[in-house]
């Protein structure tokens, strides 16, 4: 065993590189996960932190996870993470959140890429196969349960997922896949490492896939996908770096809309990234600056929906230690966001952001600590450009707007023991109104002055969430196991509900147009637990299990209909969800299996009714075999179970049963 | 019912958890994943010790515990053990005797108290895994494995040997 430990930590070493003594400024997660023999993350409180000391609900999937997983996307590694709820509309659109409130283009979740937002500013939805990432060059992918809106901004309100990318600094990560399977599947991805003397570092990563369409009578033929990304670290000095990372990624799916029709969705994103961190007298400072942009053309029968959307964020972040018991975090970020209107176009809705957070952590003792977190956003809404007859906000100045909002996170973390941990948390996250539901979207439904349209509301107002969880982990040590319990709840204020043409707003003189807004619809409230153990037995074999149990009442505004809103999450949010897995593995072979179980729930069909979907159970596996070091020939399987089941409106398309091949080769 | 039949379940398993949290747990210490990751802990100094660093294994001949923790670091450690391109070797050394070394670690048993004493003006960095040793201001850097891997950083103790680690690091240890 010990030579076993030691060989191993030795190759470890010579793989991962150096963590040069007098260099570095970025974290350096591999060595630190070696070290405390458990990931490590900054997604809790902006520092690193070990997963078991955060004061947040949080799991972090590593690249082992993803590579034994057996899946080639993120939203199917995602739905084995306790609480995590998918619907799968389409072989290529899949929506995500965490613990109920999933809905089409779910806005609740923040989507990062090593800090960057990959959600679409638009809709505030993620396209997750357009993201610009490869799996083999993923670090870790950390997932954060409830609002963390203190650190991360708006739409961190039902959680956060980080995708982590290998530094190529310290990282070298090199590797070519390729698969094939049924529903004529088949793509494939490089990642390779480049050193320019002791410097500098890149990484490049190419990828695609393409797939069948599932079975249906629209004349859908195939999804794909196609992404690069460069990935480039330098050190300036010894105690400065810059990492500048680069991205472009398209892809066409068969999307279901809001309105739960399927319409043909090409994407197009590009991205880049420049992060300079320094250490410094007074702390670790951290400057930031992005640009997003994003080109989405929706072919709906009513007409082409043509969404040009700009992001561009500018942060500054301070990280300092005070004594030996305090960390402080201080930052300010600049957010300019903007699209425009279509498919009746001539306009543009945009909005500037100014905010500044806060974050403070004190170890009381080496088992207690306490988090608070704090933040202040200044956001100032515009419209410019035309307004086309009939639409009842008939005024640009209407867009002249400021709103300020508060969000908190709070959390004790208390070791009762070395085996036992509680943790008490609080979050009041804030979830904007994003550009289409402000005016982006702005639609003639049919010509005339009498028609009714659909539009934008500058009016609608953020919606506040408000999270209490306390918890309980306890690591049993004979077992080599580990399980925790939970129980949450979770209060959201100002719902925002999709247009209703039951209620539109109507014009007080002729022409007597109508047109349906966006609008606050409800409040709601969430409660529930969770369950969840993993562990190892010798003999290479592991296991795991967890439930997650919700139970969600809505309670419409005055002169709102639930229904009507699609705002009823307590009749369309499963009440439990659950996951097993099991795995063993030696030198060559590696075997896992994986059951997913959702009981009953209600989605929204074309004609605005609310279905009820059947509770399902999916059953996936993976064997891979090492042919030689670094060569594994896998083979996986999803949804093995049936052929074809539902997994997200019952009259909508059918998951199908899917079996690849696929041959990786890392180095 | 399907609803009642999930939520015994449920409780069922809390109730076997509950159980085994009665249970007391056994804690014992592993000379050899502490010196482990004291080689890890020492890649996250901001001195630059070089790439070859022989630590002092000190130990008291008198104190079977003492010889027994050594042998089993020496022996793990055997021709050098690498992290990433720092390669520590031990080597095994009474108190009293400490000299010709820039850290060493401390075994249970030794008199830390006089051990402290002894490297204060050499600016030797003393590692341990007592941690009433880094209470006392004897040892600069304490590392425990068992059940969980805990560090406990002296400040003082550690600036007094001219050392200092790395801001991120920092703010994943305890210091005192």
């Amino acid at each position: 065993m010990k030579r076993h430990l030691l060989s191993a930590a030795a190759v470890v070493g010579l793989v991962m590189g150096a963590a040069d003594p007098v260099c570095a400024q970025s974290i350096d997660y591999g060595s630190l996960e070696q070290l405390f023999n458990e990931p490590v993350t900054t997604s809790a409180t902006g520092s690193p932190q070990r997963v078991t000391e955060t004061p947040a609900d949080m799991t972090i999937i590593t690249q082992e996870d993803i590579r034994r997983s057996g899946a080639k996307d993120l939203p199917t590694i995602l739905s084995r993470v306790p609480g995590v709820d998918v619907l799968n509309w389409s072989a290529g659109h899949t929506d995500v959140s965490v613990r109920g409130y999933d809905q089409i283009y779910s806005p609740r979740l923040l989507v990062l890429i090593d800090g960057r937002q990959v959600y679409l500013d638009d809709y505030g939805y993620t396209a997750w196969g357009n993201l610009p990432v490869t799996l083999a060059e993923i670090r870790q992918i950390e997932v954060v349960r409830g609002p963390n809106s203190a650190l991360f901004g708006f739409n961190a309100v039902g959680g956060v997922i980080n995708i982590i990318t290998r530094n190529p600094r310290y990282d070298d990560t090199n590797s070519l896949e390729m698969h094939g399977g049924t529903q004529s599947d088949r793509g494939g991805s490089a990642v390779g490492t480049l050193h320019f003397g002791d410097r500098a570092s890149m990484r490049v990563s190419v990828g695609a896939d393409r797939q069948k369409e599932w079975e249906n009578d629209l004349n859908a033929f195939a999804s794909w996908n196609a992404h690069s990304m460069a990935d480039l670290a330098v050190q300036l000095s010894p105690k400065t770096e810059l990492r500048l990372q680069g991205s472009l990624a398209g892809s066409r799916s068969e999307d279901m809309v809001p309105s739960s029709n399927y319409v043909p969705a090409r994407y197009k994103t590009s991205s880049i990234m420049a992060t300079l961190t320094s250490e410094t007298p007074y702390g670790e400072l951290q400057a930031r600056t992005y640009l997003n942009s994003l080109d989405d053309r929706d072919a709906s029968p009513i007409g082409l929906f043509h969404f040009k959307n700009q992001v561009a964020v500018a942060s500054l972040q301070d990280l300092f230690k005070i004594g030996t018991r305090n960390t402080a975090r201080l930052a300010v970020e600049y957010r300019n966001n903007r699209e425009n209107t279509t498919p009746e176009a001539g306009g543009h809705v945009s909005y500037d952001l100014v905010g500044a957070s806060a974050m403070w952590s004190f170890a009381a003792s080496n088992r207690l600590s306490l988090t608070l977190a704090g933040r202040l956003d200044h956001l100032m809404l515009k419209r410019s450009g035309t307004i086309p007859p009939g639409f009842l906000y008939a005024s640009n100045a209407l867009w002249d707007r400021t709103t300020d909002t508060f969000s908190a996170n709070a959390g004790i973390v208390y070791e009762v023991s070395d085996r036992d941990t509680l943790r008490a948390t609080y979050g009041r996250g804030i979830q904007s109104p994003t550009l289409d539901e402000y005016g982006g979207l702005q639609l003639v439904l049919s010509p005339g002055p009498y028609g009714p349209r659909l539009g934008g509301n500058p009016f609608l107002r953020p919606s506040v969430i408000s999270n209490y969880q306390l918890s309980y982990d306890r690591v049993f040590e004979s077992l080599d196991a580990k399980a925790s319990l939970k129980a949450f709840v979770q209060h959201t204020d100002d719902v925002k509900g999709l247009w209703d043409f039951a209620h539109p707003l109507v014009g007080s003189s002729p022409p007597y147009s109508f047109e349906a807004v966006f609008a606050n619809a409800s409040r709601s409230t969430m409660g529930g637990f969770e369950l969840s153990a993993s562990g190892k037995v010798q003999g290479g074999f592991h296991w795991s299990a967890d439930t997650t149990y919700t139970h969600i009442k809505d309670t419409p505004l005055s002169g709102e209909n639930l229904i009507g809103r699609q705002v009823a999450f307590g009749r369309t949010s499963p009440r439990f969800r659950g996951n097993v897995a099991a795995g063993w593995a030696d030198r060559r072979w590696a075997v896992d299996g994986f059951v997913h179980y959702v009981s009953a729930y209600g989605a929204y069909n074309a004609a605005g009714a609310l279905e009820r979907s059947p509770a399902y159970a999916t059953l996936a596996a993976r064997a891979g075999y090492t042919l030689s070091p670094g060569l594994t020939l896998a083979v996986s399987g999803q949804n093995l179970g049936h052929g074809r089941q539902v997994q997200g409106l019952e009259s909508g398309l059918k998951a199908e049963r899917r079996v690849l091949v696929s041959l990786s080769k890392t180095w | 019912m399907m609803l009642r039949a999930y939520l015994k379940a449920v409780a069922t398993a809390v109730c076997a958890s509950a159980f085994a949290l009665l249970s007391p747990a056994s804690a014992s210490a592993d000379p050899v994943k502490d010196i482990q990751a004291t080689a890890r802990v020492l890649t996250f100094l901001e001195n630059d010790l070089g790439a070859r660093v022989v630590i002092g294994v000190v130990f008291d001949p008198a104190r079977s515990e003492s010889v027994a923790e050594k042998n089993a670091i020496i022996a793990a450690i055997g021709d050098g053990y690498s992290v990433g391109r720092l390669t520590v070797v031990g080597k095994p050394m009474e108190a009293g005797a400490i000299h010709g070394v820039k850290v060493i670690f401390v075994t249970h048993g030794v008199d830390f108290a006089a051990v402290g004493a002894e490297t204060r003006a050499k600016r030797i960095i003393v590692v341990g895994s007592d941690f009433a040793c880094v209470r006392s201001g004897a040892c600069a850097i304490g590392i425990a494995t068992d059940p969980t891997v805990q560090i406990v950083v002296n400040r003082n103790a550690l600036a007094a040997a001219g050392a200092a680690l790395k801001a991120a690091f920092r703010m994943m240890i305890h210091e005192i």
